[in-house]
C-alpha cells in the first residue's frame, strides 16, 4: 500500500510545503505593506489576519497531510498552528485588555475564544495523543471562525447590567471547554467507526441526513414566492430591528428560497439513493449516489456565495413593515455556519471515501480511539455539571432563580443526562465499542443542538449567545 | 397472604432498582423537557400569543394535558420523584456489596484469584530469602507512595498495599448528590415563591406581586432611600441601583445599595435588582419665571412639583396642576399618547389674587389650548426631573441550600469518580514450577487502567533491581514483567505455581 501511494505521487517531497510558504510570504507581505500605511502593528485586526494566514497555511498542509499521508508536511502544519496560535492569543490579549473583560460577551468574541481553544487542542491532540490527522478537521474549523469574525460586529460593546458578573466568565469557560471536549470525543468517535470498519455508505448516509437536516432547518425560513426570510438589519446602530420588544424584522431576500429548496433536493439525492440500494441490495447505485454527493457539494457551493452576495449587499421588502431594509451576515451567523457546516461534512466524506486506507494506516487502533473517547467524557462530564452549576449560581445572583427551565438551561440538563446514560452504560453496562461510540456521536449531536439549535430556533433568556 | 404481597413487592423494587428501569424513566425525562422547549409555555408566553399559535381544540387539549406548563404540572414533578426514587432503589440494592468490599478488603490473595488477576508478575528470588525479597518489595511500593502492611499468612507474610479506597464509594456520594440537589429542588417548587416589588424613591411598601397577580404582605416592609441608572456613552444601560433599608417592627434594621448581581438578603427573602424605569410622573420642574409687566424684567427659579403653589410676588401664584409625558392634541384638547416621558407638556395655572383672574400656561406652548399670552409672567423651563422606580424581584428559596451543598458535593464525588483511582498491590512469596522460590507480585485499578499498567511495570523493575536479577533473562520461567495487557483479553507474563 505504502508502495502505490509513492508511485501515485512521485513528488511526495516539499511541493506543497514550498506553495504554502510563498502563499504565506505572499500574505504577509501584503499586510506588511498595509502596517506600513496604517502604522499599527499589534492591533487586534491585524492579529487575527496573521492568524487567519498561518491557521490557512496549516490548514492546507493537514489536508496535504490527509491526502498523500506524507510525515513531512505535518512538522510544517504544526508550526504554522504555533504561529497561528501565537497570533491568535495576542489579538486574544489584545481584545481581552481593550475591552477590559474576558472576551465571552458577544457571537464575536466567542468566536475568538472558540477558535483559540480549537487550535490549543489541535497541539494537544497532535503531541499528546498522536493523532495527526485531527488538524484535517479542526483547521478548516478554526479557518471558517476566523472568516466569520471578519463578517461579524466587532466593536466593543459595553456589558448589560445582567452580565457583569465573574460567574459569567466562569460559565462561559466551562462551557467553552465541555463543548471543545465534547467535540473531540464526537471526532474520537468517528476515527474510532472508522478503523472498526464500518462501512464508508454508513458515513454517506451519515452525512446525508446531517446535510438535509440544515437545509431542512434554513427552508424553515422559506417565504411566499421563493424568498428567504433574514432578519434585518441596522447599518447606523449596527443592530438588529425589532418590531417590537423581542420580535425581530424579517425581511425576506426574493429567489433565494428556491435555490435552497433545489439544494435540498440535490443533498436528498444521495440519503435516498442509499435507501434505494439498501432495499433494493444495488451496490451500483451507490456509485451513483456518491457522484450526486459530489454535485451536491457544487450547489452547496453555490447557495453559501449567493447567500453571501445577497445577504452582504442590497435592500429587501418586509411582509411586516413598509419599505425597504437591509441585513447583515452578522444577523445570520448560524444559516452561514450551517451553509459553511454541510459543505465541509460532505468533503470529509469524500476524504474518507478516497482515502479510507490511508486513513486507517495514519489513525491509532480502534482499542485505543474507543479508551481515548471515553476518557475525553470522562473529562467533558465534570466540565459540563461545573458549567450547569455555575450558569445556575449566575442566575440566582441575576434573575433570583437558579433554575427557570428557560430552553438552554433545559438543553443543557438534556445534554448532562446523554452523558450521564453513556457513563452508566458504559461503566455498569460494559458497552465498548461501536455502541459506545454511537452513543458519544448523539452526545454531540445534542451539543450542539444546545449551542446553535436552541439560539437560532428557541427564544429564551439565553439572548446573548 | 403475605408470600404474594412480598413477592410483588419485591418485583416492583427489582423493577425499580434495575438500570433498565433508570434509562427509561431518563429518555423520559428527556422527551418531556425537550417538548417543554418546543411548546409554547404558559406563564411565558401571553395569552394572546398561545392563542394565536395554537388552534382552540389544540390548546385546550395542551392546557388540559399540562403541556402548556409542563416543568410545573403535577405528573413531570411525580417523574422527578420516581426518577430520585430510582437513584435511591438501585444505589439501595447495590451499597451493601460495594460497601462490603469498601469495609472489608481483599488483603491475602487465594490462588484461583492470583491465577486469573490480569496484571502480575513473578520476581525469582534466587539467592535472597522471602524477607529480603518482601522487604525489597515493601520499598518499591512506599517509593510509589503506596506504603504496604504486612499480612500473616500460615507460614509467612505477605504484602498488601492499597491507594484511594474512597474511591469505590464515590458513585454514591454523586448519587447522594444528585438527590440532595432534587430535594432542594422540590422544596423550592413547593415552598418556595417569587414576586415583584416596585418602588419609587422615599416609598416602602411590604406588598409583594406574585406572578399570578395576587398580591402577598411580607412580615416586614422594604424602603427605596434612592435609585439610578447610569449609562454608557451610547445610552445603553450600564448599571442600576436602589438604596434599599429594612424596616421590621418599625425599625430600621439594615441599609443596602443593591445592584444587578448583588442582591439583599433578609429573613430568607432575597430582593434582587431586576429593572430600572421612569413611572412617567413628575417629580420636580424647574422653571424660569420671568415678569413681563413690571418697571425692571426680574427673572427667578421656580422650583414645583405636582399640585404645589409656589407664590411669585405679593399677588401672583402659580401652581403646576398637569404633567403629560407624551402629549398630542385633539380637537383643542391635550390627550396623553403613551406614560413615556417622549414629547412632554406641563399645565401651569397663574392666579392674580388682586385681579382674581387665573390663567392657564401650557409648556411648550400649544396653540388654541394655552393662554400664555395673557400670562404676567414667561415661563422658560429649565429642568424636568421625572420621577423614577426600581424594579426588585423577591424570591423565597428554602430549599437552594440544599442544591448549592449538592452540587459542591457532586463536584467532589465527580473528582472521585473519574480522577482518584482506587490501586490495590499483593506481594506473595511463593515457589514456581521448577521449585525455586519467587515472589508472586500482582496489581489491580479501578479505572485507568493504562496508566496503572506503567506504574506496576515501574515496582516490578525496582524489586528486580534491588534483588540484582538480570532483567533480560534467557530462560521462559524467570524474570518476566507482563506485557501491556488490554483489559485481560491478553495474558501474558506468567502465571504463578502452586505453592
Amino acid at each position: 500500500m505504502a508502495r502505490e501511494r509513492v508511485e501515485q505521487h512521485p513528488a511526495t517531497g516539499n511541493t506543497l510545503v514550498v506553495m504554502v510558504g510563498l502563499g504565506i510570504a505572499f500574505l504577509l507581505f501584503i499586510a506588511f505593506l498595509n502596517v506600513v500605511k496604517s502604522g499599527n502593528i499589534l492591533s487586534e485586526a491585524n492579529l487575527l489576519y496573521a492568524a487567519l494566514v498561518f491557521y490557512a497555511g496549516a490548514g492546507a498542509l493537514y489536508l496535504g497531510f490527509g491526502v498523500t499521508g506524507t510525515d513531512a508536511y505535518i512538522k510544517f502544519a504544526s508550526l504554522m498552528t504555533w504561529a497561528g496560535l501565537l497570533a491568535n492569543t495576542g489579538a486574544v490579549a489584545h481584545r481581552w485588555y481593550g475591552a477590559g473583560h474576558p472576551p465571552f460577551a458577544s457571537i464575536y468574541e466567542m468566536l475568538l475564544s472558540f477558535v483559540w481553544t480549537l487550535a490549543a487542542l489541535t497541539l494537544i491532540a497532535e503531541k499528546r495523543y498522536g493523532v495527526k490527522v485531527i488538524g484535517t478537521v479542526t483547521m478548516p474549523v478554526a479557518i471558517v471562525g476566523v472568516i466569520l469574525m471578519q463578517l461579524l460586529p466587532s466593536e466593543v460593546r459595553p456589558l448589560v447590567p445582567a452580565l457583569q458578573s465573574t460567574w459569567l466568565h466562569v460559565h462561559v469557560t466551562l462551557a467553552m471547554l465541555a463543548y471543545a471536549a465534547c467535540a473531540l470525543s464526537f471526532a474520537l468517535a468517528m476515527m474510532f467507526l472508522i478503523q472498526d470498519k464500518v462501512k464508508t455508505e454508513v458515513f454517506l448516509a451519515a452525512t446525508s441526513v446531517f446535510t438535509v437536516g440544515i437545509y431542512g432547518a434554513i427552508l424553515l425560513r422559506f417565504e411566499k414566492w421563493g424568498g428567504l426570510n433574514v432578519i434585518a438589519w441596522d447599518a447606523q446602530n449596527k443592530a438588529e430591528v425589532f418590531i417590537s420588544r423581542g420580535v425581530r424584522l424579517f425581511v425576506t431576500i426574493p429567489d433565494l428560497g428556491w435555490l435552497m429548496l433545489l439544494v435540498f433536493a440535490a443533498v436528498l439525492a444521495p440519503l435516498v439513493l442509499y435507501i434505494l440500494s439498501r432495499v433494493r441490495k444495488n451496490e451500483s447505485l451507490l456509485a451513483i449516489a456518491d457522484r450526486a454527493v459530489f454535485l451536491s457539494i457544487l450547489l452547496q457551493s453555490l447557495a453559501l456565495v449567493f447567500f453571501l452576495l445577497r445577504v452582504r449587499n442590497g435592500q429587501y421588502p418586509s411582509l411586516d413593515a413598509d419599505g425597504l431594509y437591509a441585513t447583515s451576515l452578522a444577523t445570520s451567523p448560524f444559516i452561514l455556519s450551517a451553509l459553511v457546516g454541510g459543505i465541509f461534512a460532505n468533503l470529509l466524506y469524500l476524504l474518507l471515501l478516497w482515502r479510507r486506507q490511508d486513513l486507517e494506516r495514519l489513525l491509532p487502533d480502534a482499542d485505543a480511539l474507543d479508551r481515548i473517547t471515553y476518557k475525553t467524557i470522562c473529562i467533558a462530564f465534570p466540565l459540563l455539571t461545573l458549567m450547569i452549576a455555575a450558569g445556575a449560581y449566575w442566575a440566582n445572583r441575576a434573575w433570583g432563580s437558579y433554575w427557570n427551565w428557560d430552553p438552554k438551561e433545559t438543553w443543557a440538563a438534556i445534554t448532562w443526562l446523554v452523558y450521564a446514560g453513556y457513563l452508566h452504560m458504559r461503566i455498569t453496562r460494559g458497552w465498548r465499542g461501536r455502541r459506545a461510540a454511537y452513543f458519544a456521536i448523539l452526545g454531540f449531536a445534542v451539543v450542539m443542538f444546545t449551542f446553535f439549535g436552541v439560539t437560532y430556533l428557541l427564544p429564551g433568556l439565553h439572548a446573548y449567545a | 397472604m403475605a408470600l404474594p404481597f412480598r413477592s410483588s413487592s419485591r418485583k416492583i423494587w427489582q423493577t425499580l432498582s434495575s438500570i433498565k428501569t433508570g434509562v427509561v424513566l431518563i429518555i423520559l425525562v428527556v422527551i418531556f423537557s425537550a417538548a417543554g422547549t418546543v411548546i409554547l409555555q404558559r406563564p411565558m408566553t401571553d395569552a394572546d400569543d398561545m392563542q394565536r399559535a395554537y388552534s382552540p381544540a389544540m390548546l385546550r387539549f395542551l392546557d388540559v394535558t399540562g403541556l402548556t406548563d409542563i416543568f410545573h404540572t403535577r405528573w413531570f414533578i411525580a417523574l422527578l420523584i420516581l426518577v430520585s426514587f430510582s437513584i435511591i432503589a438501585a444505589s439501595v440494592q447495590r451499597f451493601p456489596n460495594a460497601w462490603r468490599y469498601y469495609a472489608r478488603p481483599y488483603k491475602s490473595p487465594d490462588e484461583s484469584f492470583r491465577k486469573v488477576l490480569p496484571t502480575q508478575a513473578q520476581v525469582p528470588l534466587a539467592n535472597y530469602d522471602e524477607e529480603q525479597g518482601l522487604s525489597a518489595a515493601e520499598r518499591a511500593l512506599k517509593n510509589l507512595g503506596v506504603p504496604a502492611e504486612r499480612i500473616v499468612r500460615s507460614n509467612s507474610f505477605s504484602l498488601f498495599a492499597e491507594r484511594n479506597r474512597i474511591s469505590e464509594m464515590a458513585v454514591y456520594i454523586v448519587h447522594a448528590s444528585l438527590l440532595l440537589i432534587f430535594l432542594g429542588f422540590i422544596v423550592d417548587s413547593v415552598y418556595g415563591w417569587r414576586g415583584f416589588l416596585m418602588l419609587s424613591p422615599g416609598t416602602a411598601s411590604n406588598q409583594v406581586e406574585l406572578k399570578n397577580g395576587a398580591l402577598r404582605t411580607l412580615p416586614f416592609s422594604i424602603r427605596c432611600d434612592g435609585t439610578g441608572e447610569e449609562t454608557y456613552t451610547d445610552g445603553s444601560p450600564k448599571r442600576w441601583w436602589s438604596k434599599l433599608a429594612v424596616v421590621d417592627g418599625g425599625h430600621e434594621i439594615s441599609r443596602k445599595e443593591i445592584v444587578v448581581n448583588d442582591p439583599l438578603v433578609y429573613r430568607g427573602l432575597r430582593f434582587y435588582q431586576a429593572s430600572w424605569g421612569r413611572t412617567g410622573k413628575l417629580d420636580k420642574l424647574i422653571v424660569d419665571a420671568t415678569r413681563l409687566n413690571g418697571a425692571t424684567r426680574t427673572t427667578q427659579e421656580v422650583s414645583l412639583s405636582m399640585n404645589q403653589t409656589v407664590a411669585l410676588d405679593s399677588d401672583t401664584s402659580v401652581q403646576l396642576v398637569d404633567f403629560i409625558p407624551d402629549f398630542v392634541v385633539q380637537d383643542g384638547r391635550v390627550y396623553a399618547r403613551s406614560k413615556e416621558v417622549v414629547n412632554p407638556a406641563v399645565h401651569l395655572v397663574v392666579t392674580s389674587q388682586k385681579n382674581n383672574t387665573s390663567v392657564n400656561v401650557w409648556l411648550p406652548e400649544i396653540p388654541g389650548v394655552d393662554e400664555n399670552a395673557a400670562s404676567s409672567y414667561s415661563f422658560d423651563p429649565k429642568d424636568l426631573k421625572t420621577e423614577v422606580y426600581t424594579g426588585l424581584q423577591v424570591s423565597h428559596e428554602p430549599g437552594q441550600f440544599a442544591v448549592w451543598a449538592g452540587v459542591v458535593l457532586m463536584a467532589l464525588g465527580l473528582t472521585f469518580v473519574f480522577y482518584v483511582v482506587h490501586m490495590r498491590f499483593w506481594v506473595v512469596p511463593v515457589v514456581d514450577a521448577q521449585g525455586h522460590s519467587a515472589l508472586w507480585i500482582g496489581g489491580t485499578a479501578n479505572r485507568n487502567r493504562d496508566a496503572f499498567e506503567l506504574k506496576f511495570k515501574k515496582v516490578v523493575e525496582q524489586i528486580q533491581q534491588e534483588l540484582k536479577i538480570q532483567v533480560a533473562a534467557p530462560s521462559a520461567s524467570t524474570a518476566a514483567i507482563p506485557q501491556r495487557t488490554m483489559s485481560g483479553k491478553t495474558l501474558s507474563g506468567i502465571t504463578t505455581a502452586g505453592r
